[in-house]
């Protein structure tokens, strides 16, 4: 399975055309929420034809101020009325001061913060009663770092008991930030809590610096990456591709999910591929 | 080891750099790399209002416009979780704040207000409402469209470039914004009278006779067969437009929800 983040910016184009043909198609529940009119007819035309997965962005779950449990019951009515298949947020903080900066910050690698944020994941699936995926996020510096990043995040994997959307492209972006080997990080996560993966493009501002900007096609390193997690994988997880801007025409994006489509068979089923061909 | 106050008190730093581009050292950060958070936060506000406000935007020095971004961005603690909502706050700031920049473009909270309606007529949640399509405008009760806003405003934004708006342009003026079927959003002016006969309408249902003599006894006054006329137009048209649904529901069949 093969999905695509819907957005507004194609939405009438993705309902009149063929061009692209996902598996499903994820939102995130923070665009949708309360939203009736011209948009709403637009998004249930989408839901009767593709199972939906989300994405939440608010709910700033490495956040030092208290989660928002008014809006998070909103989140679970949403997600049971859209039937929606799973839920993800980031291991990351978007509220602080008791204000929503609407970005994704990242969350310092210490003992204290594990704690603080798998008791927030917990809380969170005791209230949606259902396991939820956290997203390893980008990031372009660490803050006040005492443990090294898969250190961190495996330490929260454990101690929340919740799924891991692996997002290849972060990988890709952060082991150019900081230096490291992205397969060894790969390694180094625990397979079997990978619910979900996301694939994206991004942008090199600096000789130093790639930020993840979803507005570019996925390179092919990034591809190489995403064969090599199929291969540790060893199984089929939905794939999304996320493309928030700059964003071209549907056959294009189609040409990427075929890619991603491919890469995966051609990993899982090569007996039967080859039988194909 | 950091307690989860030290680890706590960093992330609130960061956050505030964000917020104001004011730094204060963070161990372990890479300087010049955690400006780009200051950069890609600082953009999606200013991208939010804009598509928000472009009238606005276009009224506004471009210095007073990052300005006012700015200080709304620092200064204020945006609460929605939902981004597209938080422009709402931008716009009850500046009032509450009654900024500087309101008194020398008189015309600019009204032309947030008239945009942000859009906005919020836009996007609302969809307003079940039981009527038929069978009825008389003059003597069958009409059903108001729930879906609308009346604005009362002190310069034509509606109705005149906002940036060659002056104060010499001040009046009263009503108008009521709708959605439709189709989901666009509709403006109309009113007269004082027809204002008075929508507020009866979002009360109950009346037919068009019941809101002239409502406003008839109400003022104490008897309106000329003329007025009566346009009032009745008025609702025809309103009916066309779908500020007015249908009819109240009483033995007719067809019944839409
Ligand atoms: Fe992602």
């Amino acid at each position: 399975m093969v999905g695509i983040g819907y957005r507004k910016d194609f939405a009438a184009d993705f309902a009149e055309s063929n061009d692209m043909q996902p598996s499903f198609i994820e939102v995130a529940p923070e665009n949708w929420i309360g939203v009736g009119g011209y948009w709403k007819k637009q998004f249930q035309k989408a839901l009767e034809q593709y199972p939906l997965f989300t994405h939440g962005l608010s709910l700033s779950i490495g956040s030092p101020d208290p989660l928002d449990f008014v809006f998070l019951k909103q989140v679970k009515q949403f997600l049971r009325q859209t039937n929606a298949v799973l839920y993800s947020e980031h291991l990351s903080y978007a509220k602080c001061n008791n204000a929503h900066l609407y970005d994704l910050l990242p969350i310092p690698f210490t003992e204290a913060a594990i704690h603080h944020v798998a008791n927030n994941i917990k809380q969170v699936q005791d209230f949606l009663e259902e396991r939820i995926a956290i997203e390893i996020v980008s990031y372009y510096t660490p803050v006040a770092p005492e443990l090294s990043e898969i250190d961190f995040i495996n330490a929260i994997l454990q101690e929340a008991d919740c799924d891991l959307l692996l997002d290849v492209n972060n990988v890709y972006v952060n082991s150019f930030n900081h230096q490291y080997n992205a397969k060894k990080f790969i390694e180094q996560l625990p397979m079997h809590k990978v619910k979900y993966i996301h694939m994206a493009g991004h942008e090199k501002v600096a000789d130093d610096l790639i930020i993840d900007t979803h507005g570019e096609a996925i390179i092919d390193p990034v591809y190489d990456l995403f064969a090599f997690t199929i291969q540790q994988l060893n199984r089929d997880v939905p794939v999304l591709l996320e493309r928030d801007f700059n964003i071209p025409e549907l056959i294009q994006l189609q040409g990427e999910i075929n890619r991603l489509r491919d890469i995966k068979q051609q990993i899982l089923q090569p007996a039967s591929y080859a039988n194909i061909y | 080891m950091q307690t989860y106050i030290d680890t706590q008190a960093y992330q609130s730093q960061l956050a505030r750099f964000c917020r104001t581009g004011q730094w204060e050292p963070i161990p372990g950060v890479h300087v010049q790399h955690v400006q780009q958070y200051r950069r890609l936060v600082y953009n999606v506000i200013d991208d939010m209002l804009l598509n928000a406000y472009p009238l606005v935007y276009a009224c506004i020095e471009q210095e007073e416009w990052n300005e006012l971004v700015q200080l709304f961005f620092s200064e204020h603690n945006c609460q929605s979780p939902q981004v597209w909502y938080m422009p709402k706050e931008f716009y009850l700031f500046l009032h509450k704040r009654q900024h500087p920049l309101l008194q020398k473009y008189p015309q600019l909270l009204n032309v947030m207000e008239y945009e942000w309606a859009e906005i919020a007529l836009f996007m609302m949640e969809d307003i079940a409402v039981t009527y038929t399509t069978f009825g008389d405008v003059l003597f069958s009760k009409l059903i108001l469209n729930p879906e609308h806003c009346l604005l009362h405003l002190t310069y034509p934004v509606h109705q005149k470039k906002v940036n060659t708006i002056h104060a010499e342009d001040k009046s009263c003026f009503y108008v009521i914004g709708h959605r439709n079927r189709e989901g666009a959003v509709l403006f109309t002016d009113l007269s004082p009278a027809l204002v008075r006969m929508i507020e009866y309408l979002a009360m109950q249902p009346l037919s068009v006779m019941q809101l002239i003599q409502q406003l008839e006894n109400e003022y104490a006054m008897q309106l000329t067969e003329k007025d009566k006329n346009a009032v009745l137009h008025f609702f025809e048209v309103a009916l066309q437009k779908q500020l007015l649904l249908g009819f109240s529901v009483s033995s007719e069949k067809k019944v839409f929800e």
